[in-house]
């Protein structure tokens, strides 16, 4: 990036410098205040001071000891797995066969995956509500992977046809000439050159479906598939008439800094997936 | 799983061992599966843990015949209904117990999710309790579940600052004025439930109804639906009215009571037991009365509020669980409830228990209250008639009786042909 | 055809076959289906009362006032969400552009908000407008319930979709900067032209078709939104979106056909509005697949 010097130069980059602040601020506050009621007494939750006078664990050991949270965790973790295990495999084949190969209907595949990414998923919930209780998928694992996988597929196949457009894929006739049998020159070459954007994929899929709430809500009814963001939204409070900030706060906190911790480690990563389809082409 | 084992002259010899313990690993497992049915009995989280303890009860009484398993649901009424609706229309077998609140009757029974009790069952259940209360968990001349508990409101009032209660509503309005600022009156006028029991007990006390008998037609005739309306809009257009009556709810109603700048609360029974508890001061100087009636000489009609047991249709016991059900709103168990819990019994004989007596000093005026209580339009299609009330209805001080009154009539129509959208 | 172009045909479809399947098994099929299910009086609650009604349920919906009411909220909350959106996104896209400390910093935390659960950040800032828990009302002295009225509501709501979807906007808008070539702005200062010249007169046209993009998949994203209001108020106070609408009538009130009704609605809704931007706006799409 251009580097103007001298004593403009120092004026700009404070004047960037504080612009950066503030977008750090805009994007941790409520962060913050959620980190800070997690920790707080329950009887301090309505004191308004920012940081907790008093540091207590009281609402992660509830959230812990809670089977609703654990069964939820354990739930979102498997459902939102293997539903972009899914997407993603069927992803690659699928984009591979669209940036490599010619065929009629590539461009109505194309077609398709945009309308489903702008879909409304309400109009659905209707027949799929019906269908599941027929099958008896409601309320079950795969009545939830079913449809997370189709509706991340989208961004699975965008973000890998851009990934694979870059690829050489020509090396690998070097690497055959060289004397490599045909499934070698696949692994030692193109696997290597596929695999950072297959990676991005996931991350950015896994964080798509795992962050559903309206299939997790109306799919599901018991511990046996309801998803974390469904569990946070019903939280009981302990008392008939006592709201359970404290502990939704402390939930809030469990399941998102994992993603803070992948956003943190892999932000290069996750912002070349995201520009890439706007950008190419 | 099948493990291939190797067959060895050793494995040759503790493999029939092995298989033996796994069998009888499998039979015990089996025999546990059969042994002692687990019933479920959904209803939400009572705080006092009334409602655990008499699943306790009934599963040592059953004597391992059954068990009965007390699963929560959320405290909220609307969500309770959310989530057993979904899962009765889904088929759901683990259902066997449903702690109904008294407006669901209706709906489940038609939508076919309830098994009804037998005659001689019913009858049996029905000697010695309120009829309202029996009348909330029947449709269509049958039984649908066994009344347990019941609820209703009454005027709670200051008897430091008032020397007899009110007895219409011209005349509370026109005390809680006079006191002034000390006189404001506690009720429910946030856009749920609660504002259309207001309404619908108004109703019935000025001799109306929100459908005809037959529980397919609008009634809400012009009179006194107008008069009900106007009753409203006098209370929350008072200097008297509490100015966040919008959005007050049963519960923000008893804390705004209890810090002692109210004069009137319109409530139900268990305001008592938490004043007790968390403002003796104010408790000390509660007295409580009748609802008001709207005209002079007529007395009020309230509407009736409780838990009732059904049984689910899915259930894989059936049998088991009307027994169960039967034990859990028994004698007993209701007068645990009461006690514990502070939620009023259905077996009529109990309110003139002299522990029940103790526990509620207002028994006398619950029962008659009761006694003439009204239940809720009975249909299938209530909770989208509810939702059409509350939502014209709200906010109160901005009611038009002559406008809202066909504006009423209108949109029940529109929900008793299921074209209800609120 | 050439046996090799057949070879390649049959090789493509094979493996687009799975991804074809899914998307036919759990969009067009359901999608067909509840067109069928609008067509019917069908309530779960009175499962033998089925009737087939024609356009009945249209005629329900379309002269009720809870549809238009939301759908009033729903363009409110598009509207107002995205336009502020925009602005904010260039803004946060200029900054991260001409930054130079910490910029590594910069990213993750915007991708913060990008990555956080809906439901989470609802919560959050729910909490935080909280008359009781909450840091709002103490910073700003102020004593309302924010959910409690209607308009402070829709504030609120605006706010949370704004917090948590810029970044991602933004992240769009900064790739698009990149596009546009330093020697042209070079050329601009030269002429004499200031940074706000340069910026609209330079900057601004050359990014219009990423602008174009972002606007159209967060118009779409907005005009969906079911979530964030879901938390914050459920619809309460005539705050109802028109997805909102449509959970209440399918899942809360089981009345599929009516419901079924309001879906293809709302799906025909976010049709004109996709159409609006690719015929109206000219966007197209089809050349980013590549040649």
């Amino acid at each position: 990036m251009t580097a103007v010097g001298g004593g403009s130069g120092l004026k700009e980059r404070l004047f960037w410098g504080l612009g950066s602040a503030l977008v750090v601020i805009y994007a941790l506050i409520p962060v913050a205040w959620t980190v800070s009621l997690s920790l707080k007494r329950g009887a301090d939750l309505g004191d308004n001071h920012f940081l907790p006078r008093v540091v207590s664990l009281e609402h992660y050991e509830a959230v812990f000891r809670d089977p609703q949270f654990s069964a939820a965790l354990w739930n979102s973790i498997g459902i939102a797995g293997i539903s972009t295990l899914a997407a993603v495999l069927l992803g690659m084949f699928t984009a591979y066969a669209i940036v490599r190969l010619e065929f009629p209907g590539r461009r109505l595949i194309l077609a398709a995956a945009l309308s489903i990414a702008m879909f409304p998923s309400i109009s659905i919930i209707g027949p799929l509500f019906n269908m599941w209780r027929t099958l008896g998928l409601y309320d079950s694992w795969l009545g939830l992977i079913l449809p997370y996988m189709t509706f991340t597929l989208p961004l699975a196949i965008w973000i890998l046809s851009a990934f694979f457009r870059e690829i050489p894929w020509d090396l690998d006739k070097a690497a055959r000439v060289d004397g490599a049998t045909p499934l070698q020159a696949f692994v030692r070459v193109i696997v290597p050159l596929a695999a950072p954007g297959v990676f991005t994929t996931t991350i950015l899929v896994f964080m798509f479906a795992w962050n559903d709430f309206l299939f997790a809500i109306s799919l599901t009814s018991t511990n046996d598939a309801r998803t974390v963001p469904a569990a946070i939204a019903f939280f009981t409070g302990s008392s008939r008439f006592q709201q359970p900030t404290g502990s939704i706060a402390a939930a809030s906190v469990v399941v998102t800094l994992p993603i803070i911790l992948v956003v943190l480690l892999f932000q290069r990563r996750i912002v070349a997936g995201l520009t890439s389809g706007a950008v190419k082409g | 799983m099948f493990i291939m084992l190797p067959m060895t002259s050793s494995t040759r010899s503790t493999t029939p061992i092995l298989l033996a313990l796994v069998l009888s690993i499998l039979v015990a497992c089996a025999e546990q599966a059969q042994e002692t049915p687990r019933l479920r009995w959904y209803v939400f989280n009572e705080r006092s843990g009334a409602f655990e303890q008499a699943a306790r009860r009934c599963t040592q009484a059953a004597q391992g015949r059954y068990q009965i398993e007390f699963t929560a649901l959320p405290a909220d009424a609307d969500q309770q209904r959310e989530q057993l609706v979904r899962r009765l229309a889904a088929g759901d077998a683990d259902i066997d117990i449903i702690g109904m609140d008294v407006i669901w009757t209706a709906e489940f029974a038609k939508a076919g999710w309830l098994l009804p009790w037998r005659e001689a069952a019913a009858n049996r259940l029905l000697e010695g309790r309120l009829a309202s209360a029996i009348d909330s968990a029947s449709y269509h001349q049958r039984l649908w579940a066994v009344p347990f508990t019941t609820n209703t409101q009454l005027l709670w009032y200051r008897t430091d600052r008032v020397d007899s209660p009110p007895k219409t509503w011209d005349e509370l309005i026109g005390l809680a004025e006079q006191l002034g600022e000390l006189g404001t009156i506690q009720a429910q006028g946030e856009r749920y439930e609660g504002l259309t029991v207001f309404f619908v007990s108004l109703l019935a006390s000025v001799g109306g109804s929100v459908l005809e008998p037959d529980g397919r037609t609008v009634s809400l005739e012009d009179g006194p639906t107008r008069q009900a309306l106007s009753v409203m809009r006098q209370l929350a257009n008072s200097s008297a009215a509490d100015p966040a009556l919008a959005t007050a709810r049963e519960d923000q109603a008893r804390l705004a009571f209890e810090t002692g700048e109210s004069s009137f609360m319109l409530n139900y029974t268990f305001v008592w037991p938490s004043a007790q508890a968390n403002a003796p001061e104010v408790a000390g100087h509660m007295g409580w009365a009748r609802w008001p009636a709207v005209i002079e000489g007529q007395p009020s009609r309230v509407s009736i509020g409780g838990i009732n047991l059904g049984i689910g249709a899915y259930s894989r016991h059936p049998e088991l669980a009307f027994e169960a059900a039967e034990c859990i709103a028994s004698e007993s168990n209701q007068r645990l409830a009461a006690t514990l819990g502070g939620m009023p019994p259905t077996i009529e004989a109990l309110y003139d228990d002299k522990e029940i007596r103790e526990t509620f000093p207002f028994a006398e005026q619950l029962r008659e209250t009761l006694r003439d209580a009204i239940s809720r339009p009975r249909t299938p299609l209530y909770a989208d008639i509810s939702l059409a009330i509350s939502h014209i209805l709200h906010p109160m001080r901005e009611i038009d009786p002559a406008k809202d009154s066909e504006r009423l009539r209108n949109a029940v129509r529109r929900a008793l042909r299921s074209e209800g959208l609120q | 055809m050439s046996r090799r172009t057949v070879a390649e045909h049959r090789l493509a479809w094979l493996l687009c076959a799975p991804t074809v399947i899914a998307m036919l098994l759990v969009t067009a099929y359901p999608m067909f289906y509840a067109l069928w299910l609008s067509l019917f009086r069908y309530d779960l609650r009175f499962p033998d009362e089925r009737q087939f009604i024609g356009l009945k349920n249209y005629f329900s919906v379309l002269s009720s006032e809870a549809w238009w009411q939301s759908l009033s909220n729903t363009l409110v909350i598009t509207l107002g969400s995205v336009s502020v959106e925009l602005v904010l996104g260039i803004i946060l896209a200029l900054v991260m552009h001409h930054t130079l400390i910490g910029r590594r910093w910069v990213r993750t935390s915007l991708l913060v908000p990008y990555g956080i659960i809906t439901v989470v950040a609802a919560m959050s800032w729910r909490f935080a407008f909280d008359p009781t828990t909450g840091f709002v009302n103490a910073l700003l002295g102020l004593e309302g319930a924010w959910l409690a009225e209607r308009w402070s509501a829709f504030f609120v709501i605006v706010l949370t979709e704004i917090w948590k979807t810029t970044p991602f906007m933004a992240l769009l808008l900064l790739a698009g900067l990149t596009l546009v070539p330093e020697e042209l702005l070079r050329a601009a200062r030269v002429d004499g032209a200031s940074a706000l010249q340069r910026f609209f007169k330079v900057t601004l046209p050359l990014m219009r078709p990423v602008i174009l993009v972002a606007l159209l998949f967060r118009t779409l994203d907005a005009f969906r939104i079911f979530d964030t209001v879901f938390i914050l108020t459920r619809g309460a106070q005539s705050t109802e979106s028109v997805s909102i609408l449509g959970y209440n009538a399918l899942i809360t009130r089981l009345n599929l056909g009516l419901g079924s009704a309001i879906s293809i609605l709302i799906f025909l809704c976010v049709l004109a509005i996709a159409a609006l931007y690719i015929k109206g706006f000219g966007i197209d799409l089809t050349h980013r697949e590549g040649a």
